[in-house]
């Protein structure tokens, strides 16, 4: 595999990224709600909690967020382009088909990394960026996030024919990812089964690792849960696991049929 | 074979789906160089032909080498050497025309520059140049047309399969696109694989093969194949056509009805023994016609299968 065609997913991927200008502006329109309004409402409510505001308790989360959603929208292109064709480009190139897959995967992480720092530039600029911020273990962190977002996003898209139930994938991943994750409260004050739930979740170990370079581990469990190590493992490990899932439905999809059809709208005979 | 390798070689090439027998055992063999067509009905098993030449499904039974690779231990191989055209666009139509252009150059590993140079060079050929910079979504659909051609042969594919590269327009801009593929058959001399169901644009094939039901039931070369139905067609028209074509079915043979007109297949030079038919039948004739045949002829006397 040569890395041209790679880079021209990569490119392709922050083009149109920059071209929709509206969904870059959600983008960044959506973590600061959370930050200023939904976290400056439950501040007042709850006050200083263990050494940090809840404002700055959100800042993992809302990172997180912006990742989550920057990755889920650039994966999920792979089935706007199983709709609108560009696939056929990439199924008539000459590489093995699973490197669609590796491709598109990095342009999502690619494209929610590039949303994280345009909002860490708009938190900079705020003066809600802590001064206390670790950067190594921060670049570390939307690194490892965004590629175990990318992988969430390809495991939907690898599963998904049409972008017509973008609102089912809105309900029933993008929300409980990021509600069961620790973003909005410590993994370690939930009740058991909502606890359970979010350390099944990979992304929780995502939103710890911001934590760890946002916030540090607090005695008041304010801070991150788990250590780094354990993080990094989990968060390399699902992405793994999601990049082979993907990869190998990918080209069952491609090898047998069902994605000429749905790139060729015909069945059975042809024309 | 050293003079004339083969671009295609496919024996004995099977698709089925289900129980549906899409294609059904066909060898084809296609030398370089060649503009070959395949022709068929709807639902002949062209486009999967086409895609089990180009890799993208695999074949039930039979074996293809495609560039001299087989289309399934050498699938990659196979899709350098190639460019395709599919019937519906393969393009973004958020990116510009140039844009287009250099992700799939980069898909084929061409260098930026390579890319901006072929790039200028296609355009100008298929009169896309002023257009280089417009969003693909604003071009019409002619323009579309030529554009996805340009991207199926950016990395000069040695073999250029068309898939009814037409379809959907109309008669001025399907001109258009064939001066454009000529123009470039005659620079690159690439081999192209056709598939149309307008049969005048068969007419430059060097060579065109019928399918039917996933089977080749006739091939040769445009001029062989029309002289080989005869000199001429004789068209009658009448409102009780099956009882004229009974009756004449003793001096012409068989015929193909078409509502109220009957073909006859004509083999004599000597069209003045026709002009007797019109006083034989008289009144029970609407119409009576001769004239020349062509591919569509060909066409469809091989869909009714009497050819």
């Amino acid at each position: 595999m040569q890395w041209r065609p790679v880079y021209a997913v990569l490119e392709r991927e922050v083009i149109r990224m920059f071209r929709q200008r509206s969904r870059l502006i959600s983008a960044m329109v959506r973590p600061l709600i959370w930050l200023f309004v939904i976290g400056t409402g439950f501040g007042a409510v709850l006050g200083q909690a263990g050494g940090v505001s809840y404002q700055q308790f959100l800042i993992p989360g809302v990172l997180g967020l912006t990742m989550l959603f920057g990755a889920m929208l650039a994966a999920l292109t792979m089935v706007y382009d199983k709709e609108s064709g560009v696939m056929r480009m990439l199924m008539v190139a000459p590489f093995a088909h699973y490197w669609i897959v590796i491709a598109k995967m990095l342009a999502a992480a690619l494209a929610a990394v590039l949303q994280a720092l345009l909002l860490l530039i708009l938190l900079a600029v705020l003066g809600t960026l802590g001064a206390e911020t670790r950067f190594g273990l921060l670049a570390l962190g939307l690194i490892a996030t965004s590629l175990a977002c990318a992988g969430i996003g390809m495991l939907v898209a690898a599963f998904t024919r049409t972008l017509d139930n973008f609102a089912a994938i809105m309900n029933f991943v993008i929300f409980p990812v990021f509600f069961l994750s620790g973003s909005l409260y410590p993994v370690s004050r939930l009740p058991a089964i909502l606890k359970t739930v979010s350390l099944a979740n990979p992304y929780t170990y995502g939103v710890d690792l911001l934590k760890h370079a946002a916030l540090g581990v607090l005695p008041s469990g304010m801070g991150a849960d788990f250590q780094v190590w354990v993080d990094l493992a989990v968060l390399a490990g699902f992405t793994l696991a999601a990049l082979l899932i993907a990869s190998w439905r990918f080209s069952q999809e491609s090898a047998y049929e069902p994605m000429i059809h749905i790139l060729t709208g015909k069945h059975g005979g042809g024309g | 074979m050293n003079q004339a390798p083969l671009a295609v070689r496919a024996s004995g090439l099977v698709k089925r789906y289900g129980d549906v027998l899409a294609v059904d055992g066909l060898d084809l063999d296609i030398p370089a160089g060649q503009f070959f067509g395949l022709l068929g009905p709807n639902g002949s098993g062209k486009t999967s032909t086409i895609h089990m030449l180009a890799t993208l499904i695999r074949p039930s039974n039979g074996s293809a080498r495609v560039a001299g690779h087989d289309v399934v231990k050498d699938a990659v191989k196979v899709r350098a050497a190639i460019g395709l055209v599919f019937q519906e666009s393969a393009l973004d139509q958020t990116l510009s025309v140039a844009e287009n252009l250099r992700f799939s150059g980069l898909l084929y590993n061409l260098a930026p520059a390579v890319i901006e140079e072929r790039a200028a060079e296609l355009l100008d050929l298929f009169e896309l140049t002023d257009r280089r910079n417009q969003a693909v979504g604003s071009l019409s659909g002619g323009m579309r047309r030529a554009l996805d051609i340009v991207r199926g042969v950016i990395h000069h594919p040695r073999i250029l399969f068309l898939d009814e590269p037409t379809v959907g327009l109309d008669l001025p801009r399907r001109r258009k696109i064939w001066r454009f593929i000529e123009k470039l058959r005659t620079r690159t001399g690439m081999t192209v694989l056709l598939t149309t169901h307008y049969l005048e644009e068969a007419d430059s094939c060097d060579r065109v093969a019928f399918i039917k039901s996933g089977r080749l039931v006739k091939s040769g070369s445009p001029r062989e194949l029309v002289e080989s139905l005869g000199r001429y067609i004789v068209e009658i028209e009448s409102p009780d056509v099956s009882t004229l074509a009974r009756r004449l079915a003793s001096g012409f043979g068989d015929c193909i009805k078409d509502g109220d007109v009957a073909h006859f297949r004509y083999a004599g030079e000597d069209v003045t023994r026709l002009a007797p038919l019109q006083g034989e039948l008289g009144a029970q004739l609407s119409a009576l016609r001769w004239r020349r045949p062509n591919l569509n002829d060909v066409f469809l006397w091989v869909a009714e299968g009497k050819l």
